[in-house]
């Protein structure tokens, strides 16, 4: 009797364990949690590819005009050192894949990085894997189970992208057959692929996820650095090979569509994404395998008050934003003077005047880039909210408002901490933009930076105080109402930049709002609008949120 | 006349159509242990955070001291302190380093009381948060709560995590709390721990307040626990008045008994009986019929926890 007990709370737990995984429960969890963003990058580097398609075909009608583009570009070495060799500029096809392929690969790899530190490190530091893994499936199995359901979100994006190719390829001005539009949407979905891989590896290395982030980060920053040198035209190109970003460029797609190197590609994914499985079957669960420091000197410089402790809590984040943020200023100013020259003489031109930048060459160029700076500025608005409002969801808030502390004050701290970092990193901007035109050959003057500095924070309050407002009355939707102002404005902004737009709608953009100086003035008016409605918004999310229940997840 | 340390009076709180808190009616003098208890989802911790401010209330009012916990929170906060289960903290702060935030956060701190309670329950402040055990957390946030030498402390399952000798360090602390004159509101499932430290108990189901009172006074009103042992037949006694919980196995049967003894014994009085012992409920015993009544909870019919 009592053996058959214990059969059969055997054949029991067994039976669970096994229907457990066969539910597949991690890979599910993982897929829905990724499928989202997914979506949202296929669709958004579908409208990339389309976008710039079209407005290549209806910008550069002549061959002429296509054969002086062609030749500016392809001589330029700091242009092809930044953005890449472009190939076949004189047509639709090559033009799209050079214009994109960078900007895409770069957010490829950040959602990689996000998505897979998230999946596997995020999960884990939470506690929520000791809960899935007890007797029921493997470390090893679990971490396998999370990278099948990132390449799940992969595919989906890989699909839209491909789908929205190959529709707009169909077009006569855009000319693409369904094998390269496909073989193209693999290229531009590559690099999210193997640093979902790099990300699964390095959540075995980081004890917390910003770490985890943070050693994939060094990887995506040597990885576009060696392609960088690569592409110096020092006679280096073979370190093209060396370099995971640089297996993207040599696909060559929409041009000569290399096959050879997505070889290096998938081998690369599969050791890296084996790797992170095996050493996650060797370790504890919430151990890492360089470990944190577990004793450390107490520092209590900061930590009198909640405002100091919020200090604290963001200065991390913000130094690394803000070195970011220095370097591109200062590369972007750098190049401004060869970039420019090539812009005044193509006639790209049009498209940015449709953006609402005019002026030479040089400010043209500057006034674009400072507008990708105001979008790389609303992400630091965001982030700094989202941290905000992580201090109430994991519980932290309780224990400060146990205490004397007002709710208004700990949110008007941690919003006014938001809002001086984002004025700051403007200034950083224009600054770091001006030193780099002094080092090189342009003349911009100061003044103009500083304000086309200044010019981009306006946005990003608006987008804080909207946000806030969330907060205040929806909490759980706080970082979604930020991110959907955010892509609304530059989807708009992005077809804006194609041709004929509504103009109300186009109004709806918080980019379009923005002048885009240097190359014209500040809009005063329309800079003091977005600010003084950010600023209400959240004074009313500052009244809801002190009226309201702390909410959880 | 002295305010008293914790007043509600119509306290509820409604989730939709989850009714998590109905109509709680309380009154806490200074000095008291109180203790706390109730089944999962019974409201305990809906209270204690309506108590502290961090959710407002659907209908009535709360007051610590005579100061309205919602209005005056701040004012409310400098006399208390709160210790929940599991609390968020800071994962890249030390130990000494959140002592340090949170004592200063609330203002005045005894530091020799402090150091005093960190070698006590054997914790090293030199590691960050993240690298803690569970208990180790928790040792944290009780020290922190206790440092401050509040006016009231309200304690939300305090001891979870801790081992049986750090559970015992925490009687000790309370004990000298008490002797000291500070209040204490303590919701534990530990019912050990509840019968030794409390001075009065309030018992919640299903957000409703069912029995308040000392511990003595809830075992003279409580079903009385019967062992009978019958020489020949055994007679079901479950339709005799005032009797329920009948257990039977073989010639005896346990079971409880509410009101009057008469009745039963009139019954009893035609069988053949050879051992009677009765004895007043442990607390466990209290509980369990006091849970059990009424069937479970409603925490399935009402959907999500959390
Ligand atoms: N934010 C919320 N939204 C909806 N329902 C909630 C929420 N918080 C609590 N509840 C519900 O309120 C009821 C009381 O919950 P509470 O947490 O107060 O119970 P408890 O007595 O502390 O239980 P436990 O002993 O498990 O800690 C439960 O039915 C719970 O599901
Ligand atoms: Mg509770």
């Amino acid at each position: 009797m009592k053996l058959v007990l214990v059969q059969m709370a055997e054949d029991l737990n067994v039976g669970e364990a096994s229907r457990v995984s066969k539910d597949w429960l991690v890979a599910r969890r993982t897929i829905r949690s990724v499928l989202p963003s997914g979506v949202l990058w296929g669709v958004v580097f579908g409208v990339f590819v389309a976008s710039s398609a079209f407005s290549y075909s209806s910008v550069y009608k002549t061959q002429a005009e296509r054969a002086s583009l062609a030749s500016a570009f392809g001589a330029n070495v700091s242009t092809s050192a930044l953005f890449g060799p472009g190939l076949k500029l004189d047509t639709v096809a090559g033009y799209t894949a050079f214009h994109i392929w960078l900007t895409t690969a770069i957010i490829g790899a950040v959602w990689g990085i996000t998505a897979s530190t998230k999946a596997l490190r995020g999960e884990e530091d939470s506690g929520r894997w000791e809960l899935m893994l007890t007797g029921r499936t493997t470390q090893m199995r679990a971490t396998f189970q999370a990278l099948s359901g990132l390449l799940g979100g992969v595919f989906a994006a890989w699909l839209l992208t491909a789908a929205i190719t190959a529709g707009s390829g169909r077009a006569q001005q855009f000319g693409v057959a369904l094998r390269p539009a496909l073989f193209f949407a693999l290229a531009l979905v590559a690099t999210a692929l193997m640093f979902m891989a790099v990300g699964a590896l390095t959540s075995q290395l980081g004890a917390t996820r910003r770490q985890a982030a943070t050693y994939a980060g060094w990887v995506l920053g040597a990885s576009y650095a060696l392609r960088m040198i690569a592409d110096s035209g020092t006679g280096v190109h073979w370190l093209v090979w060396v370099s995971p970003l640089g297996w993207v460029e040599e696909l060559k797609p929409l041009t000569y569509s290399d096959a050879l190197p997505l070889v290096a590609i998938f081998l690369f994914t599969l050791a890296v994404g084996s790797a992170a499985v095996v050493l996650a079957g060797n370790r504890d669960v919430g151990a890492a395998l360089i470990q944190d420091r577990p004793h450390a000197r107490a520092r209590l410089r900061l930590l009198g008050g909640h405002f100091g402790l919020a200090i604290r809590l963001v200065r991390p984040v913000l130094v690394n934003w803000g070195i970011a943020v220095a370097i591109t200023g200062f590369l972007l100013g750098y190049i401004s003077y060869a970039a420019g020259e090539t812009l005044s003489r193509s006639s790209m031109y049009s498209i940015y005047s449709r953006l609402g930048a005019s002026g030479t060459g040089i400010e043209v160029f500057l006034g674009v880039s400072f507008l990708v700076a105001a979008v790389v500025l609303t992400f630091v608005a965001i982030g700094q909210l989202t941290a905000t409002r992580a201090e109430e969801a994991e519980g932290r808030l309780d224990q400060l408002f146990s205490r004397p502390v007002g709710r208004t004050w700990w949110l008007f701290g941690r919003l006014s901490i938001a809002v001086v970092v984002l004025v700051f990193f403007g200034v950083l901007s224009g600054v770091t933009a001006w030193l780099g035109v002094a080092v090189g050959t342009t003349k911009v003057s100061f003044v103009s930076l500083l304000e086309a500095g200044l010019n981009i924070v306006p946005p990003s309050i608006f987008i804080l105080g909207a946000a806030t407002l969330a907060m205040g009355v929806w909490p759980r939707a706080t970082a979604t109402v930020g991110y959907s102002l955010l892509s609304w404005s530059l989807l708009i902004e992005f077809i804006g930049g194609i041709g004929a737009m509504n103009k109300w709608l186009f109004d709806t953009s918080l980019f379009h709002q923005m002048a885009a100086a240097p190359s014209v003035p500040p809009n005063l008016t329309s800079d003091l609008w977005m600010t003084a409605i950010g600023i209400a918004a959240a004074a009313l999310g500052l009244v809801a949120f002190a009226r309201r229940d702390l909410q959880g997840r | 006349m002295v305010d008293p340390a914790i007043r509600t009076e119509g306290l509820s709180k409604y989730y939709g159509s989850v009714r998590a808190l109905s109509d709680l009616s309380l009154e806490i003098p200074q000095g008291e242990v109180f203790g706390f208890l109730g089944p999962n989802g019974a409201g305990k911790t809906t209270t204690i955070r309506l108590l502290l401010g961090l959710i407002r209330p659907s209908a009535g009012m709360a007051e610590i001291f005579g100061l309205d916990c919602q209005k005056r929170a701040v004012d409310v906060h400098k006399r208390i302190t709160y210790v929940p289960g599991e609390a968020g903290l800071w994962p890249s702060l030390t130990g000494e380093e959140t002592l340090h935030l949170l004592g200063r956060v609330h203002g005045k701190i005894d530091e020799n009381y402090r150091n005093q309670l960190v070698k006590r329950f054997d914790l090293d402040v030199t590691r960050k948060i993240r690298t803690y055990s569970r208990g180790n957390r928790q040792k944290v946030i009780l020290i922190s709560a206790l440092m401050s030498r509040p006016d009231v402390m309200i304690l939300d399952e305090p001891t979870s995590g801790l081992d049986p000798i750090m559970e015992h360090e925490f009687r000790d602390c309370v004990d000298e709390a008490r002797e000291r004159g500070q209040t204490i509101f303590l919701s534990s499932h530990i019912l050990s721990e509840v019968e030794a430290l409390c001075d009065r108990v309030g018992i919640l189901r299903e957000g409703r307040l069912i029995e308040i009172g000392t511990l003595e006074h809830m075992r003279h009103f409580s079903a009385l626990q019967l062992e009978i042992s019958f020489a020949g037949e055994v007679p079901d006694l479950s339709s005799a008045p005032g009797v329920s919980v009948v257990k039977s196995g073989g010639q005896n049967v346990s079971l409880q008994l509410s009101g009057p003894v008469k009745p039963l014994l009139e019954v009893l009085s035609r069988y053949e009986v050879n051992r009677l012992t009765s004895r007043e409920p442990s607390l466990e015993e209290l509980f369990l019929s006091l849970y059990g009544e009424g069937g479970q909870s409603d925490e399935t019919g009402a959907g999500a926890d959390g």
